[in-house]
């Protein structure tokens, strides 16, 4: 769950050796080469208070680890006779690899989204064990991990898109944050700013390709929709994509647009200098304001998404991750145990979300996927100073709830973004024309991922 | 091993006996050179060819890493000779081996003419700061590339800023990227290559350059017809290794710039490598064995083509 | 030719019709030198800066600010410990069938003549063209098949007898005269016998060179490493080196990218110094190895 806050590309670049080797498998049944070829397996009882056994679950490394070891230690205290050997691990590297050998697995462990799909077949079925929260679950959040109708990865964090705007600089140029409703309000507001500051360029682009892929999904999910349909198809050529890629262009002909990288040197110097104002992007950017910005500390707030059109929904998801037991896991009703208690029960969510040792505040950089969870009302994390004391627990539950559901991830997701996410790039660096983006991505990926998936 | 009794060689016998006729000593023991190569082909079978042929099995399916492995004939072959990224993944793979092996050959020359006169004071010190690059482990001078040639916070902008140049986009633009990734390979490689010229250079024995020198032949065409002729083994040897190392250059690209920008340095380790990645694993396997028979296609040419005449 | 035993150490003989280095080879070989030392330097000087100044003045040392920070934190982030200790085990158990294997099979190929000898070293030669990159996922499984994931000899067995030394070991053996091996052979001595009491002793820089190589390479190693291990106690240097590289990319919550940068260069400068040290210390063997093996090649 650590990257829903940062560039979730290990995959593609940085964690070294041999990545996610198999991270995008179809879910067949048969035996394979090497493979254990047993059936995929279902997980349905679940064990009493009085559980007795030893558990492994990996997490990744830094601060979040912190944080869930002591949330760990509230189930400890809940469940005395569990052991719980919580490891930090780089999951990209090593998790499917783990899966195919079948050696050494972990009895649970924290899981983007995006991978879960494809190894459906090396992972236990817990539609049933999750059927009693299923209703009050993020519609969103079950629909990404379901492959055939069953779910393998039981939901963690949600990641709502909100609009990150600068408070003083909006009001400086005359413009009202609650007025901005839709995406043409949003370029409205972007010129105001230009006009007032020449040198501004308000609205932030990414410029890492698989970011930007991420982000365009989340534009796009808002609407519904998302690159591929319940079948695998690819559904790029829509009236929702083509919405979005029009609006990148229209904002990047007008010459509204700073296009850098997610954090990286130059953007955070754009954004303290407030050449860049506005950033639609997800909750986890919370991170920038409180732990990156100096100058712009204080000064930012959160809104929901303008709607691209009048009275849609105000969000859509960006990244997430969910808990999975491989199924050949040695005690897997226990790692069950300890999901449904950081989840679904409160001291183990309060423990997670609420302020801690490594964030006095709180977590603020996701909200649940569980409904009594998010209650507006009951704030797990608190007002946030960096934001001038703003309630982003509210702001960021609203969000949440408008999010439509989705249909599965993909598991040929990641790879998709050397077409989409390439041609994203040129587009926003006024190389490609919307419709060039989707008919170029669209082939591509039949060609090199759907057809050969 | 063979010998369960080893005698001590007799000190009063060790003078050289006389070169016999026939070359006797190769035809004795028939049994020895099996038992001293046999470890390596035993481990080869264990974890080389054993693999190999799991692999070149897999070529011809659709195999996953998990679910069933379907026969699918030359599928994957055709695709990817049919492949626009997998022609551009050798195509970058052919401007970094521009980039690289005619710079190290004919620069790593120059450097090795100069180390090898004999009066250069601080040769040792010379060699030493060459060739330390070469021992450097990969992955860490890699990660000290990406830090240096960051664009905004990097030293070597800052350097060209010193001397007023403008920035330059090293690892985000397609023009520079390549460039970037070659110079790693160069640094790391070189004094390699340095040290290997400097040892076929050392071979020319003195007197065939005195006796060019009292022929009154001058420095450039001693170069032209006497050294180079003789490092000219030297050079295959550097052309085929690098060229190997080259179009199977893998770790620079991943950990650098993972084939960005455009996919502009992917090369084709790296390409055969985002197949494993994606597991499409027979995909893989058939990239592997495209690109072992180019690789081999090159090296049987390269030293075709510097084979000397006499030879 | 002269022998190679004796031209690696003779001084080159053509110093008569040599001119003395002017200053404009001292003014190349020395700015050559600075390129290729200067980033060694860089990464290793910039690890002991406070993070800040590595990115607000990368040029800038000074001894009087130097701080282990990075170095703390660094430690506190992986256990690199653990990773040195496996990396010294893998180096100097696979370092040790290296160096024994090898000189051995070379010398099989450099001074016997049998039947097959030609088809079995080119399938020796044909094994330099294989990219490792192949071989992963088949040896991952078939590791997996013999119980071997998270073990030492998953780390150490696959790739320890390799072709390359072989061929290097062969073209310097190639070197040894004849006469010496007969002379052992006059004297009763085993085929064995030969080899150690002989042909090893007087290529004893080769196979010092092959020692230095195969450390290095060995102690470079990642991909396979990553793949074949993946618990903490297993991970090699290399292996804890990637999983800090995965803080570049930003997955470290809360932390600045000098911070990163700063325990990244500090990772990079620990793991290249034993190294680079024994290079500096081995140099002159390293060196003279490969000028000895080489010529002929």
């Amino acid at each position: 769950m650590s990257r829903s806050f940062v560039p979730r590309r290990s995959v593609l670049r940085g964690a070294l050796g041999v990545g996610a080797l198999a991270a995008t498998a179809g879910p067949l049944a048969a035996c394979a080469p090497g493979s254990s070829g047993s059936e995929p397996r279902k997980l349905t009882g679940t064990p009493s208070a009085s559980a007795k056994g030893e558990i492994t679950i990996w997490n990744r490394s830094g601060d979040l680890f912190k944080v869930f070891d002591a949330a760990i230690d509230a189930f400890r205290k809940a469940y005395p006779d569990i052991k719980v050997n919580h490891q930090a691990v780089d999951i990209d590297a090593k998790l499917a690899n783990t899966l195919i050998s079948g050696t050494d697995l972990p009895d649970g462990s924290f899981w983007d989204d995006a991978k879960i799909g494809g190894q459906a077949e090396h992972l236990y079925d817990l539609t049933d064990l999750i059927a009693p929260y299923r209703d009050k679950t993020s519609a969103y959040k079950l629909s990404v991990n379901t492959v055939d109708g069953r779910i393998y990865g039981v939901p963690w964090d949600l990641d709502p898109g909100l609009l990150w705007y600068r408070e003083d600089l909006l009001e400086d140029a005359g413009v009202d944050p609650a007025g901005l409703k839709t995406y043409d309000d949003l370029l409205a507001a972007a010129r105001s700013l230009r006009e007032k500051n020449p040198k501004a360029r308000p609205l932030h682009m990414e410029k890492d390709p698989f970011l930007g892929q991420l982000w365009l999904e989340m534009l796009a999910g808002q609407q519904g929709t998302s690159l591929a349909d319940a079948d695998g198809q690819v559904r790029l050529d829509s009236k929702e994509y083509r919405n979005v890629l029009n609006w990148i262009r229209d904002a990047v002909d007008d010459d509204l647009v700073t296009h850098t990288e997610y954090l990286k040197q130059a953007d955070l110097a754009a954004l303290e200098s407030g050449q860049q104002a506005l950033v639609p992007w997800a909750v986890w950017w919370s991170f920038a304001p409180q732990q990156l910005l100096k100058k712009g500390k204080g000064k930012w707030r959160a809104a929901p998404l303008p709607a691209w059109t009048p009275g849609g929904a105000r969000s859509g998801a960006m990244g997430g991750s969910s808990f999975i037991i491989p199924a050949k896991a040695k005690n897997p009703e226990l790692a069950w145990l300890l999901y449904e208690f950081l989840c679904f029960k409160e001291p183990g969510y309060s423990a997670v979300y609420g302020p801690s040792e490594v964030y006095p505040g709180g977590l603020t950089t996701s909200v649940p996927s569980y409904g009594p969870a998010r209650r507006p009302d009951k704030p797990l994390f608190e007002p946030v100073a960096a934001l001038g004391g703003q309630d982003l627990w509210k702001v960021a539950v609203d969000a949440a709830d408008t999010i439509p559901s989705a249909a599965p991830i993909p598991a040929w997701w990641a790879k998709s973004v050397d077409y989409l996410g390439n041609n994203l790039q040129r587009l926003i660096e006024g190389k490609m024309a919307p419709d060039d983006v989707i008919d170029d991505s669209t082939k591509k990926i039949q060609r090199n991922l759907v057809d050969r998936a | 091993m063979t010998s369960g009794t080893l005698t001590p060689p007799r000190k009063e016998r060790t003078a050289p006996a006389a070169p016999r006729p026939g070359r006797s000593s190769r035809r004795r023991p028939f049994l020895a050179p099996y038992l001293f190569i046999a470890p390596f082909y035993v481990v080869f079978a264990a974890f080389g060819l054993y693999p190999l042929v799991f692999a070149l099995q897999l070529s011809f399916t659709d195999w996953k890493g998990a679910g069933a492995a379907n026969f699918i004939g030359l599928e994957n072959y055709t695709y990817l000779l049919t492949s626009e990224e997998f022609w551009s993944s050798l195509g970058n793979s052919a401007v970094m081996w521009l980039l690289i092996v005619p710079v190290q050959i004919v620069g790593g020359l120059a450097a090795a003419v100069l180390l090898a006169n004999a009066r250069l004071r601080l040769r040792g010190m010379f060699r030493v700061a060459f060739i330390a690059p070469f021992v450097t482990p990969l992955v860490a001078m890699a990660q000290v590339w990406i830090v240096a040639f960051d664009t905004d916070y990097g030293l070597v902008n800052h350097l060209f800023n010193l001397v007023g140049l403008p920035d330059v986009d090293w690892l985000q633009s397609t023009a520079w990227a390549k460039p970037t990734l070659a110079l790693l390979f160069l640094w790391k490689t070189t004094g390699f290559a340095i040290i290997i010229l400097l040892a076929g250079l050392q071979a020319v024995p003195a007197d065939v350059y005195e006796a060019a020198a009292l022929d009154g032949a001058s420095r450039k065409r001693q170069f032209w017809s006497l050294t180079l002729p003789l490092v000219r083994r030297s050079i295959a040897f550097l052309v085929v290794v690098q060229t190997l190392a080259v179009f199977q250059m893998f770790a620079e690209p991943f950990v650098v710039t993972q084939g960005g920008p455009y996919g502009s340095t992917s090369t084709g380790g790296l390409y055969l490598y985002n197949h494993i990645l994606a597991s499409d694993l027979g995909t893989g396997a058939a990239n592997s064995f495209l690109l072992v028979l180019l690789v081999f296609a090159l090296s049987l040419l390269s030293v075709r083509l510097l084979r000397s005449r006499d030879e | 030719m002269t022998s190679l035993m004796t031209s690696r150490t003779k001084k080159p003989g053509r110093s008569l019709s040599q001119p003395r280095p002017g200053p404009l080879q001292y003014l190349v070989l020395g700015l050559l030198a600075v390129v290729f030392v200067y980033p060694i330097y860089w990464a290793v000087s910039s690890s002991l800066k406070p993070p800040a100044d590595i990115v607000r003045d990368p040029l800038s040392f000074s001894l009087g600010s130097a701080t282990l920070d990075n170095y703390r934190a660094m430690f506190g982030d992986v256990p690199i410990g653990t990773g040195f200790v496996n990396t010294v085990l893998v180096v100097a158990v696979k370092g040790a069938m290296t160096m024994f294997f090898c000189p051995l099979a070379g010398y099989a190929f450099a001074k016997y003549r049998f039947p097959g000898k030609n088809l079995l070293f080119g399938v020796l030669m044909l094994t330099l063209m294989l990219p490792t990159l192949v071989l992963v996922i088949p040896l991952l499984l078939e590791m997996s098949q013999l119980g071997w994931v998270n073990t030492y000899q998953a780390l150490i067995l696959p790739g320890s007898i390799d072709a390359f030394s072989i061929f290097w070991m062969r073209q310097t053996i190639a070197a040894v005269p004849d006469e010496l091996l007969d002379a052992g052979r006059v004297d009763g001595a085993s085929e064995f016998g030969i080899f150690a009491r002989i042909v090893v002793p007087v290529i004893r820089p080769g196979i010092a060179a092959l020692g230095v190589l195969t450390a290095m390479n060995i102690y470079n190693d990642f991909v396979w490493p990553v793949v074949a291990v993946n618990d903490e106690s297993h991970q090699t240097l290399q292996v804890v080196l990637s999983t800090l590289a995965q803080n570049v990319t930003g997955n470290r919550v809360g932390a600045d990218f000098a911070t990163v940068w700063g325990e990244l260069l500090a990772a990079g400068s620990i793991a290249m110094l034993p190294v680079l040290a024994l290079f500096v210390l081995l140099q002159r063997h390293f060196i003279n190895g490969i000028l000895a093996g080489s010529v002929k090649g």
